[in-house]
């Protein structure tokens, strides 16, 4: 039996950060933070003296330019599974080790991938390309790799007690009573050890050794992909983009090569901010998995279609599988068919009129009235605000048009509004209903004079 | 202007109805005076915290001021109460009461049927939302409904059915502007208060904020272009209605502390002749009797006597208990006082003048605060709260405000600023930025000030900061009332459990001539009835003027003694070289902020080194100023000259002594400078002189230290520095048993200790007691050092030993009833080293014993010696440090002090050696960093090694530039200028370096430091 660890240390940062390509991802100070302490930092932070377990009041002092990302415990689950379906290609036996690692039992793939420092070395640069930055070891026992890759030493009783993870009050006991390595804490009588440490201490320790068997479960990769990645940065430029996506096509293609498998088609969405999305569907003439040849599509594609908004995050789906050797023809084509009509319709408007300008309607809870409604996805139901208790025409002027005095007829008012100082657009009126001409308008009287800004229907 | 509407404001919250007005009742009284209303009504929600400072506003403005309340019933009637007269005051007051006392602090809850049960009572009642019949049924012609015009769009039909159910209800409408600010530019101030209380950012706060800015104090031309005329005059014909202020309150004294068929004076007269003879067994003074029959005659005349009384009964309980006590303040240095044992400052010792402290004239409460033994004070109040009753007695408030962090912190988030870059900048704020949100801050945190929304959370925290956030409970002053004190002033319950604080706080008391006693904790006290317990002696045993105590004091050998052992104080005494009792007077109230500032600290030095003539104006300022060689050093002096000199009144220099207190806040002192200026001129002195006293004035502020303060400090003084000279093991372990108090940290208390040649022995669990004990002059440390072991697993520990001595470690857990926590707190400690060894041995054993319900496994007592490889002294001293705070081990220094030799650094007795002048490196631990309250924005850091302190000075500018490594060093490095006077050295840290990687090696085994 041979184990592979991986083990990643900065996952918290990296499952966050790992979408973006900016040159501030790799070289500036960045780090995870919960409960206002650092839970894992960037290199560049560690050089200014950040370490995980900072308080971030002391870690600003160090780092001045130091950036903070809100922990997100369901992005950390999600890299560590994303990681072992990629690993699938590598060996059928991969198991979770969370929350920071996964295991391999690679004994019988040395072979095919042309021996442990092969392989090794391809672990490293394939965890590369999806942007993790891993600590690896080999071992006989699935917990000696662990230790050895989360301890960095060559040998167990070299490993410091640290390694190993105890209980902080088992660490603090083993710290006062001189013991640094485990080659010490191995010295140590086992019955004075046992009754001082708990029984669950010996029991790791005689797994490492192999003393004691370890039962495993083995991770079972998803059906289908589906993989999303969050851009703390949000992404205005194709390159950007096309630098995450590439992040998920070369998980998309580890999971692949696990399955012996390609597809025809995928989606990439780009989620923009207010919930809307652009989705790219991408078909290939043959079944395909490599990332590169998927990527060089895909820039085309951003190409011509260009970014409509900033994407805050990706979406990379693959639904269907084919044998990477054949080709199935009947997948192509009916895939949309459960599309509602109405859906092809607002899709098709949007894309003859651009799609930010066919959208849904709903009030929104705000003073100032042009900014008590707001746009919602083409069909959503959305929440409503009660309505303000003044009138209020369905029809508002933006931006409101100048009207000369004596241009109206008052017939009710005033109703002051002001409010809206914390954006910047303060606004400053006194509201009337007014008669102008034939029509009945909604007019308001500012610093700078009058203003018609709606028409009653 | 005639052709504009009377009004009066019927309806106006300030900012003490929290999180809801954006305004200070100040300012509201203010703006109402200058818009010319005929009235206003302070009606905070269910609270009358604001309305003595809106009193006092309203005195000076000449505005009526009516109080009241609003109230919002559960059942969601919303109304407003104005107190009509006395008795309708103590109604309102009492029904706050009900509701507050109902409710956990901060929230209220009441009913129609607590409002019924007051309705009685002459309140007049406005509605503002509800059932007008119920309120017309209760409140039968002194009900009005409130019509609230705030230029929505459904004003006139708002108005109409207002007018509809007046007409049914027979309830008559008035105008009211449901007032949340004083001007419509507070608006964004109160929109972010509304987003605070809503716990959302403001631009989601949707329409829970209000629509526009109309709910400020509105031009009377204003509101006659949005009301009916009969709607304005009914504010006037309610506020006439409204006949009581404030100044109507009387306080009454307890009845109870003067036996029935005696007089108050009578029994004043016969407890200080009591305290006479006790105090003078060999017959009283002529001179000290007749300062007691003058005294006495100015009491009866002031009817001070239950004041005093009460004051005796509290010192008599705390006698009669054992604990120690002392009064200060301005009645409290006394003859009387003296008498009765409030103080041990001897009337004969010093010339003072009873009048100087009670004035005839000024017809203010004496002031006497009381001290007692810190960890005893709680025995104190709960008999007052026994003697009294709650109903009786209760805390003054403390004004909680927002300060600039938290300013910062609430409305970063109502602005929607990201966590982050609000953690940083409030992070940015530091002690000594006072109350600005300085540009320069933001952008050392990485924040842009330039940036809209953080110049919109500056502009805001300005305003915010100084706004009232919660009441909490004043440290210790008494209000005791003879009937319920909830007619005076509404009580709630305070955040601990089953204690409440009344609305008022010491100004608010001060201001309306209400009577407090003040008891407070004081660690030192504690610290000296320890110390005289371990020697036998009492504080009137103590010999006065013992001159080997002035030496040691002019030495500045004065480290835990009362007051004088702070560094400014310390780097004082060999200047000032006080050789008698009134010196140390002086020197208590000389090194404060208010002299300094005023610049009165060198004149001083001066004069009574003889290097400069000690003159007077004129003979009036003499009988001011000779006790202090011509400098004004008390508050009192600074009072009186502006009496002598200028004509003041005694209650005009009252009133500028408070405005003093407050000029920094809001300014204002500009009338009483051209009054005393004048004052002056006309008396024949000269300009200068007149505008030095000025900025003395000024400088003092509100940190003029009293002279009657000070003397009492003064014998505490006295006698902690007697102690410390003459039993220093004692003085020591007596702090060290009274922790956490005082200046210093018990390392530096033990360290001075073993350099005035005291042993001291480690803790150990087969001789240590839980206080620190002392063994043949020997001092050993108690197990209340030893970090994380309770108090009552030491006296375990000590009821077992006594009836055997421990074998072992097991044995010791089986009898002591320990367990893993208690003992590895132990082991840490270095407690358990005669039973098991050096410190990893100890850790080992103590690991080792395993409780399972109350039974030890036996297979423990068979377990194998171990032999564990002995700790580094390097990690022993970090476990010393760790556990007990100090290490009877070697300094930490010396053993860093090769690589620090090595870096260029030297110890600190070859910087004490260096010329004047000259440059030195120094490296130190920090033991202290200090900031005195003076504009110079120096910083105070001393730095300790194994051959003893450096005292650095960090000039402002190097401050801010190395503002990092200043705060953040543990191990700090200066290079600098000495500068020495006389035997005072100090260092002028040009730059800083911090070190403190270094001691984290110490603990790594790899590193050898031997």
């Amino acid at each position: 039996m041979l184990w592979v660890a991986l083990c990643f240390p900065r996952l918290a940062l990296q499952a966050r950060l790992r979408g973006c390509a900016l040159p501030e991802a790799a070289d500036e100070p960045w780090a995870v933070a919960d409960n206002r302490s650092v839970l894992a930092c960037s290199a560049a932070a560690e050089a200014a003296g950040v370490r995980p377990g900072s308080a971030l009041a002391a870690a600003w002092v160090l780092a001045p330019q130091l950036r903070i990302l809100p922990r997100d415990p369901g992005a950390e689950s999600e890299a560590l599974e994303a990681i072992a379906t990629w690993a699938g290609q590598f060996s059928d036996k991969v198991s979770l080790e969370p929350p920071l690692s996964v295991l391999l039992e690679v004994e019988g793939s040395l072979r095919l991938f042309g021996g442990v420092a092969c392989l090794i070395t391809r672990l490293r640069s394939g965890l590369a390309e999806l942007g993790f930055e891993a600590q690896l070891a080999t071992g006989p026992t699935p917990r000696a790799a662990l230790w050895l890759a989360r301890g960095e030493a060559q040998t167990l009783p070299a490993l410091p007690v640290e390694a190993i993870d105890p209980p902080p009050e088992t660490l603090e006991l083993l710290r006062t009573v001189g013991v640094r390595t485990l080659g010490e804490l191995m010295r140590l009588p086992r019955a004075g050890v046992a009754l001082r440490f708990g029984e669950a201490l010996l029991c790791g320790l005689d797994r490492a050794t192999g003393e004691a068997p370890e039962p495993r479960a083995f991770f079972t990769p998803p059906e289908r992909f589906s993989a999303k990645l969050e851009l703390p940065a949000p992404a205005g430029e194709a390159e950007r983009v096309l630098f995450a996506a590439r992040r998920l096509l070369v998980q998309m293609e580890g999971f692949l090569a696990a399955r012996q498998a390609g597809v025809r088609a995928c989606t990439l969405s780009l989620l923009h901010r207010n919930g809307r999305a652009t989705r790219l569907e991408l078909g290939f003439a043959t079944a395909r998995r490599d990332a590169e040849h998927v990527l060089r599509l895909l820039r085309e594609r951003l190409g011509a279609v260009g970014l409509a908004s900033p994407a805050e995050a990706i979406h990379l789906e693959a639904r269907t599988l084919v044998p990477l050797a054949g080709v199935s023809p009947g997948l192509f084509g009916d895939a949309r068919t459960e599309a509602e009509a109405w859906e092809r319709l607002t899709e098709r408007l949007q894309a003859r009129l651009g799609s930010a300008r066919v959208h849904g309607l709903a009030t929104h809870a705000e003073h100032r009235p042009e900014r008590a409604w707001r746009a919602v996805a083409a069909g959503e139901e959305a929440a409503t605000a009660e309505l303000p208790p003044g009138p209020r025409p369905l029809w508002l002027l933006e931006p409101p048009r100048r009207l000369a005095e004596g241009d109206f007829v008052l017939l009710s008012g005033p109703e002051r509004i002001e409010s809206g100082w914390w954006d910047g657009e303060d606004v400053v009126r006194d509201y009337f209903v007014a008669a102008r001409g034939a029509s009945l308008a909604w007019i308001y009287r500012a610093r700078e004079g009058w203003y018609l800004h709606g028409l009653f229907a | 202007m005639d052709c504009l509407p009377d009004y009066a404001e019927l309806h106006c919250l300030s900012n003490f109805s929290f999180l809801r007005g954006a305004s200070h009742p100040e300012e509201l009284v203010a703006r109402a005076a200058a818009l010319g209303y005929a009235a206003l009504a302070l009606t905070d929600e269910c609270s009358l915290a604001g309305v003595v400072r809106a009193h006092v506003a309203a005195r000076e403005h000449q505005l009526k001021l009516i109080v009241g309340a609003e109230l919002q019933l559960e059942d969601g009637v919303r109304l407003v109460l104005l107190a009509a007269d006395r008795r309708a005051y103590g109604a309102l007051a009492g029904l706050i009461t009900v509701g507050r006392r109902r409710a956990k602090k901060g929230a209220y809850r009441l009913g129609r049927a607590d409002v019924e049960a007051q309705a009685a009572h002459g309140l007049l009642a406005l509605l503002v939302e509800g059932d007008a019949h119920w309120l017309a049924a209760h409140f039968p012609g002194r009900a009005w409904i409130a019509a609230e015009l705030h230029c929505g769009a459904g004003d006139r039909a708002k108005l109409e059915s207002l007018r509809a159910l007046a007409r049914a209800s027979g309830l008559p409408l008035v105008a009211a502007g449901d007032v949340h600010m004083h001007l419509r530019t507070r608006r964004p101030l109160q929109d972010a208060l509304t987003a605070i209380r809503l716990g959302m950012p403001v631009a989601r706060c949707g329409r829970a904020l209000f629509p526009n800015a109309e709910r400020h104090l509105r031009a009377r031309v204003r509101l006659a272009q949005l009301y009916p005329p009969e709607l304005l005059a009914e504010t006037l014909r309610i506020a006439e209605r409204c006949d009581f202020s404030l100044d109507e309150l009387r306080y009454e004294y307890p009845e109870e502390l003067v036996p029935p068929g005696e007089t108050p004076a009578g029994r004043l007269a016969k407890l200080t002749g009591d305290g006479l003879a006790w105090r003078f067994p060999s017959g009283v003074p002529q001179k000290v009797r007749s300062l007691v029959d003058y005294e006495l005659q100015l009491i009866a005349e002031l009817g001070y006597e239950a004041f005093f009384l009460t004051v005796h009964d509290v010192v008599r309980f705390a006698r009669e208990r054992g604990i120690l006590c002392q009064g200060r303040g301005s009645a409290a240095n006394s003859a009387v006082c003296y008498a009765l044992g409030i103080t041990e400052v001897d009337p004969g010792r010093m010339q003072m003048l009873f009048e100087r402290f009670v004035s005839r004239e000024r017809n203010e409460p004496p002031d006497i605060d009381v001290d007692f033994e810190h960890e005893r004070r709680e025995e104190v109040i709960q008999y007052l709260y026994g003697k009294y009753g709650r109903e009786r007695a209760a805390l003054a408030a403390t004004v909680i405000c927002y300060r600039p962090r938290s300013a910062v912190r609430d409305l970063g988030k109502a602005l929607g600023l990201e966590a982050e870059q609000v953690e940083r900048a409030a992070g940015s704020l530091s002690w000594w930025d006072g109350r600005r949100v300085l540009p320069e801050r933001l952008a050392e945190a990485g924040l842009d000030p330039s940036s809209p929304a953080l110049a919109r959370l500056a502009k805001l925290v300005e305003e915010l900061i100084g706004f009232p956030r919660h009441l909490s409970q004043h440290v210790g002053g008494f209000v005791i009332s003879r009937g319920p004190l909830a007619e005076l002033v509404p009580i709630e319950n305070a955040a601990m459990p089953e204690r409440t604080v009344i609305q008022w706080d010491k100004d608010d008391l001060e201001a309306l001539g209400l009577l407090k006693v003040d008891v407070l904790a004081l660690g030192m006290l504690t610290a000296i009835r320890r110390a005289l317990e371990f020697v036998g002696l009492r504080m009137q045993d103590i010999p006065a003027e013992d001159p080997a105590v002035y030496a040691m004091i002019q030495r500045a050998d004065t480290v835990g003694v009362f007051q004088i052992e702070s560094r400014a104080q310390m780097s004082m005494l060999p200047r000032l070289r006080p050789e008698n009792f009134y010196d140390l007077v002086i020197e208590v109230a000389i090194v404060r902020p208010g002299p300094i500032q005023g610049g009165m600290v060198h004149p001083y030095l001066r004069r009574r080194r003889g290097l400069e003539p000690v003159v007077y104006p004129s003979a009036a300022v003499q009988g001011v100023l000779e006790r202090t060689l011509g400098v004004p050093i008390f508050q009192e002096q600074v009072m009186q000259l502006a009496v002598v000199a200028a004509g003041f009144t005694p209650g005009e220099a009252d009133q500028l002594r408070r405005s003093m207190a407050a000029w920094k806040r809001k300014g204002g002192l500009e009338p009483f400078e051209k009054r005393l200026v004048e004052g002056m001129l006309e008396r024949g002195y000269r300009r200068e002189f007149a505008d030095a006293i000025y900025r003395q004035i000024l400088g003092f502020g509100e940190y003029g230290f009293p002279e009657s303060h000070s003397a009492s400090f003064a014998l505490l003084v006295y006698v902690s520095a007697w102690l410390k000279r003459h039993y220093p093991a004692a003085f020591c372990a007596a702090l060290l048993n009274s922790q956490p108090m005082g200046f210093y940290a018990p390392a530096q208390l033990v360290q001075d200790a073993r350099r005035h040649g005291v042993e001291i022995r480690a803790p150990d669990v087969c001789v240590s007691g839980w206080d620190c004990t002392l063994e043949c002059g020997a001092l050993r440390l108690g197990l209340r050092m030893v970090g994380g072991l309770s108090a009552d697993a030491a006296a375990r520990i000590v009821a077992a030993r006594t009836q055997a001595a421990f074998g072992s470690v097991e044995e010791l857990a089986r009898r002591a009833v320990l367990d893993r926590r208690d003992l590895r707190c132990l082991a840490a400690g270095g407690a358990l080293a005669a039973l098991a060894g050096h410190r990893r041995q100890a850790h080992w054993a103590a690991a080792g014993v395993r409780r399972e319900e109350g039974v030890l496994r036996p297979a423990l007592l068979q377990e194998p010696a171990l032999r564990l490889p002995p700790p580094g002294e390097g990690e022993d001293i970090v476990a010393d440090y760790a556990s007990l705070g100090l290490t009877l081990g070697r300094h930490p220094l010396s053993l860093l002090r090769p690589r620090l030799e090595g870096l260029g650094w030297m110890p600190a007795a070859t910087v004490q050696a260096r010329a004047h002048g000259s440059r030195a490196r120094a490296a130190g631990l920090v033991t202290c960093r200090q900031r005195p309250d003076t504009a110079s924005g120096v910083i105070f850091v001393t730095l300790e090694d194994e051959t003893g302190c450096v005292n650095v000075v960090v000039w402002r500018d190097v401050a801010e530039r190395q503002r990092r490594v200043l705060l953040g060093a543990r191990l700090l490095a200066v290079e600098g200028r000495v500068e020495r006077e006389g035997e005072v050295v100090h260092l002028i840290a040009g730059r800083l370096e911090d070190h403190s990687a270094l001691l984290g090696g110490l603990a790594a085994p790899s590193r050898d430091f031997h």
